[in-house]
């Protein structure tokens, strides 16, 4: 990727800029150079996630595991990029004026609920592995040949796990001070099925790290709602960069928190707007587009996230329950091929996850990681040109 | 379907059969000649008969056989299904009994196994009955199991002890107002009780139910259906560790929260966190372990993954906390609580790691560690802000009375704590880089260079005593009165080196650094002795214009100024204070004594306003603080 070799000059440079502290000779048009390529690999970065290379759209389609993958190294990418822009402005004391003096806090205030999200959204991966555990139960039965009773009933009761971990009310979760289990046990003879099969996973979902009444579409509304493109006219240039890195930030935490099983997501698609008219951003709002056009069909069915094979996985389990529950032995050929093949989809789904899931958790940590570090950078500038500037105002 | 006939008629062709064969015995009986054609088909029969009996006697015999074994387990679990009660709340016998019924089921299927299922007829029946049954009774088996765990998990609830808070009550506000001396006498007790709770287990689960999830574990391995038991059994265990994080009263807080919790409750809660973390990794974690070891131990690894899956939302939410810690701002009361934080961290560490050997435990481990290391960071940044946040911190006006400035208060009593640290902050400071020129400078000839003065700790603690210096050297700078800036100095000087001696300091600052410094309020002493009184006393002197009673006038207007002033000024230590008066009475005595003992007779008693004993009395007046006036009154 092009965008990596800049990256590593802008680092270089960085080491550099900050021997020199105050530099003498650093010339304006690099520094109005560098905030162009920040801009066009923006956009680059973006129009590629919206329209990839026909061979790569099939194999990774939007939303699913690899795409949210690469998403997330696109954040990686300009948030290095972002940073190097930021630290290596000639003159660090237009930090400590406006509009900066606002922006820069907000960026902060921003990035401190960016890492909230990430603990929710790397949760929330954790209950898609969970589901795929379920899947992969349902599938070893449904594998054996000749399907029998015994078998199918196994998979119905993994599958059936599978849906009420995928369809918990994203609403719930209990600060665990209450934590006493509603399980119905010792109502034994009661025979009606549907009760008998408990479903393991109910609370797979109220993760521990999520706090109580903490609400990820909040979270977003707050990153966004002081979110305002800089005017033309205003003197400063880094305003923008800070622009277009918090319109980074706030579009890759949407789309995560759209994709995994994440707590309260009420109202996602409506929260958050980027004008039209900057060039950067057109792939992400179309992207915004589409994502938002999903959400709002999905957003009344359940809340278990845009995930493409999550929703593949959905689809599968509803029908092979259908299956399931009309099943005999030893079943109708023409069924039995067409139960076969979506068995090996659901598999497929499976094979994708165990190979998707935990490195995608892991650069979630990374970006958890990166927004910390880049912080604690940022804020040192900023105290440092505080003092620089102090004196003199 | 015709083959499945002749192996297994069914009831109604049996009963054709043998009405038909009974026919024919009665036939045979009547008549006494056979036809050849009679005789042909009744060979036929009898070949046909030989080969069926072979049939009959070992296939068909075998198979009624296993369907014997399988409806008699099928109804015991069947049985079961219609029950209210449970299993295992029925007594040993009963749950014997079942587990031996899902055995039956087990060997049906394994002597069925050498056939192919897909062939039809009586085998196949039986196999599909089997599975059947084998399914509803790993069904209730995983309700039984839950509910065993559920109904048998045990808690106990340790009791919260504050755990080596050393540095209590150093508060930093902006003014150094809030310092006082007494306040961090309590530097107290540590260790012995850190290591007291290593190596203890709990039961979280009653230990006279194990061997009942121990032998579910194994039947529904056998049964290859591991998978459900291991999801069941994370799924309560986890839910446990929740419970139990509520009963430990550890809150879920996001890091937003967390940033915005004023610094008395975030210290209460860093401090509970680090009594949690204890409990949790060294004594419910290592029995959860335990436990998992106990039930999934043979098993591979399952028993590993149970045990992450289990623990890592909680701990995950542990390290959280910590990070939230972090990721705050870095002000020099933090420092303690992040030292804290660290070295039960750094305790806790071997533990963890040994919990989480296993390569999907890399996930936590890396966390911890990263946590860990960030911790360090953070408590080495705050030190190093500290230090920078005294060489800048500015005063406007002058302190009054030249007494102890809060800043020094603040920060002695600070570094007193540290030494109690000494281990883990020579350990995070070790790598860096030490502005030697600032630190060094107050140990010149290597004289006293044990392991403890030249650890990084000594460098650093040397190196603020130098900033701190140079501030106070700054601070006296706006007083206008140099005597002042002396009694400044000196009064600072000494207290710093009072703080040094009578602690643990001492041994971080070395003699040398003492001497020193001694030698420092020394010299501002008598720098102040000759800075005030070399001009009073030189009132005396004969210059050859001043007529005898001038000489008294003015000296006695210079004594009466100075005592006005100097009433007002302070040094807090009464030590300190008469020594000072001491070395002045030497200077002003002994020379108005002269003065007076060679004028006595050429001056009236009129001119003479004070006795040298009357000085000696007014000089014990100077430095307490409470300002006095010697004009239009007479002491006598």
């Amino acid at each position: 990727m092009p965008a990596t070799d800049q990256q590593a000059s802008f680092l270089g440079r960085i080491s550099i800029r900050r021997n020199q502290v105050i530099s003498v000779d650093g010339n304006n048009d690099q520094e109005l150079e560098d905030l162009e390529l920040f801009q066009k690999h923006v956009a680059d970065r973006f129009a590629d996630l919206l329209s990839p290379p026909e061979e790569v759209a099939s194999t990774e389609p939007l939303l699913s595991i690899s795409w949210l993958r690469k998403l997330v190294d696109v954040f990686l990418c300009c948030e290095a990029e972002f940073k190097a822009v930021l630290i290596m402005c000639r003159e660090h004391s237009q930090i400590c004026k406006p509009p900066l003096d606002r922006l820069i806090p907000e960026l902060m205030d921003r990035a401190v609920k960016a890492l909230d999200i990430c603990n929710a959204v790397s949760s929330g991966v954790d209950s898609v592995r969970q589901c795929q555990k379920f899947a992969e139960i349902a599938v070893s039965a449904l594998e054996q040949k000749p399907m029998d009773d015994g078998q199918v009933k196994r998979a119905r009761k993994a599958l059936n796990s599978l849906l009420t971990a995928m369809t918990i009310d994203d609403k719930e979760n209990r600060d665990f001070k209450g934590a006493e289990r509603t399980r119905s046990f010792g109502r034994r003879g009661n025979t009606n099925s549907a009760n008998k099969e408990r479903a393991v996973g109910n609370f797979r979902s109220l993760s521990m790290i999520v706090a109580k009444n903490w609400s990820a579409s909040k979270q977003i509304q707050a990153m966004s709602s002081n979110l305002v493109a800089p005017r033309g006219g205003e003197p400063t240039g880094l305003a923008l960069p800070v622009y277009i890195m918090s319109s980074v930030m706030v579009f890759v935490m949407w789309a995560l928190v759209a994709a995994m099983p994440c707590q309260e997501r009420s109202g996602l698609a409506t929260h958050f707007q980027i004008p039209r008219q900057l060039t950067w951003a057109h792939s992400m709002i179309g992207l915004q587009e589409k994502i938002g056009e999903e959400w709002k069909k999905k957003e009344k069915k359940g809340s278990v996230g845009l995930l493409e094979e999550m929703q593949k996985m959905e689809k599968l389990a509803l029908s092979l329950i259908e299956f399931a529950d009309g099943f005999q032995f030893p079943g109708d050929t023409e069924k039995m091929e067409e139960v076969a093949s979506q068995v090996a989809e659901l598999a497929e789904i499976c094979g994708k996850m165990e190979e998707g899931l935990v490195p995608l958790q892991t650069q979630i940590r990374e970006v958890f990681h990166r927004i910390v570090r880049s912080r604690a950078e940022i804020l040192e500038v900023l105290e440092h040109a505080a003092k620089i500037s102090q004196p003199t105002t | 379907m015709c083959n499945c006939q002749t192996i297994m008629p069914s009831y109604e062709a049996e009963q054709h059969i043998i009405a038909a064969t009974q026919h024919i015995l009665k036939a045979l009986g009547a008549s006494k000649n056979l036809s050849d054609e009679f005789k042909r088909v009744l060979t036929e029969l009898d070949s046909h008969l030989s080969t069926m009996t072979i049939i009959t006697e070992t296939e068909g015999g075998r198979f009624s056989e296993i369907e014997e074994q399988l409806k008699h387990a099928e109804r015991k679990i069947i049985r079961w299904e219609s029950d209210p009660c449970l299993i295992w709340d029925s007594g040993p016998m009963e749950a014997t009994e079942y587990l031996q019924a899902v055995n039956e089921i087990l060997i049906v299927i394994e002597s069925l196994g050498g056939l192919s299922l897909s062939e039809n007829g009586k085998p196949k029946e039986i196999a599909l009955r089997a599975q059947n049954a084998l399914q509803r009774a790993m069904s209730r088996l995983e309700e039984e199991l839950c509910h065993i765990l559920f109904q048998h998990k045990q808690y106990f609830k340790p009791q919260y002890v504050l755990l080596h808070s050393r540095a209590e009550g150093v508060f930093y506000d902006e003014s150094f107002a809030s310092v006082e001396d007494e306040i961090v006498d309590e530097t107290s007790q540590r260790d012995g009780e850190d290591r007291e709770s290593a190596e203890c287990y709990l039961d979280l689960v009653d230990p006279c139910v194990i061997p009942n999830i121990k032998s579910i574990a194994n039947v529904m391995s056998a049964s290859n259906y591991i998978q459900e038991f291991c999801e069941a059994f994370i799924d309560i265990q986890r839910e446990a560790l929740y419970e139990y994080l509520s009963v430990l009263e550890m809150e879920k807080l996001s890091i937003e929260d967390v940033l915005k919790l004023e610094w008395d409750c975030l210290s209460r809660k860093i401090k509970k966190w680090i009594w949690i973390m204890k409990v949790i990794i060294s004594v419910y974690l290592a029995s959860e372990k335990r436990l998992c070891d106990q039930i999934l131990g043979d098993f591979g690894s399952f028993n590993s993954f149970c045990f992450i899956e289990i623990s890592k939302d909680s701990v995950l939410c542990l390290l959280n906390f910590g990070q939230a810690i972090t990721t705050g701002p870095q002000k020099p009361e933090k420092l303690f609580r992040l030292l804290d934080m660290y070295e039960i961290m750094a305790d806790l560490h071997l533990e963890m790691d040994s919990l989480f050997s296993e390569d999907n435990g890399s996930f936590i481990r890396i966390e911890y560690h990263k946590l860990l290391s960030g911790l360090g960071a953070s408590a080495r940044e705050t030190f190093m802000r500290f230090g920078n946040a005294i060489a800048s911190d500015a005063s406007i006006r002058p302190f009054p009375g030249g007494g102890i400035h809060p800043l020094v208060k603040y920060v002695m009593n600070y570094m007193r704590l540290l030494p109690d640290y000494c281990d883990t902050f020579n350990l995070l400071l070790k790598d860096q880089d030490i502005d030697e020129s600032n630190a060094v400078v107050e140990i010149d000839n290597g004289q006293d260079f044990s392991s403890s003065t030249s650890c990084p700790m000594a460098y650093h603690l040397r190196s603020i005593a130098s900033s701190l210096e140079s501030n106070l050297i700054d601070k006296s700078k706006l007083y206008k009165d140099d005597s002042l800036q002396y009694i400044f100095l000196m009064n600072n000087i000494h207290y710093m080196v009072k703080k040094v001696k009578d602690s643990d300091l001492r041994l971080f600052f070395g003699d040398e650094w003492i001497r020193k410094h001694i030698g420092k309020f020394q010299q501002h002493a008598t720098s102040y002795v000759r800075a005030t009184w070399s001009s009073v006393v030189s009132m005396l002197r004969d210059d050859g214009n001043t007529n005898l009673k001038e000489r008294y006038r003015r000296f006695s207007i210079a004594f009466e100024e100075v005592y006005k002033n100097q009433t007002r000024w302070c040094i807090p230590d009464l030590q300190l204070r008469e020594d000072l008066q001491i070395s002045t009475s030497q200077k002003v005595i002994p020379a108005y004594r002269n003065f007076v003992g060679i004028n006595n007779r050429n001056v009236s008693d009129k001119h003479v306003k004070y006795t040298t004993d009357d000085l000696e009395e007014l000089l014990l007046d100077l430095f307490v603080g409470s300002p006095r006036s010697l004009h239009n009154s007479r002491r006598r």
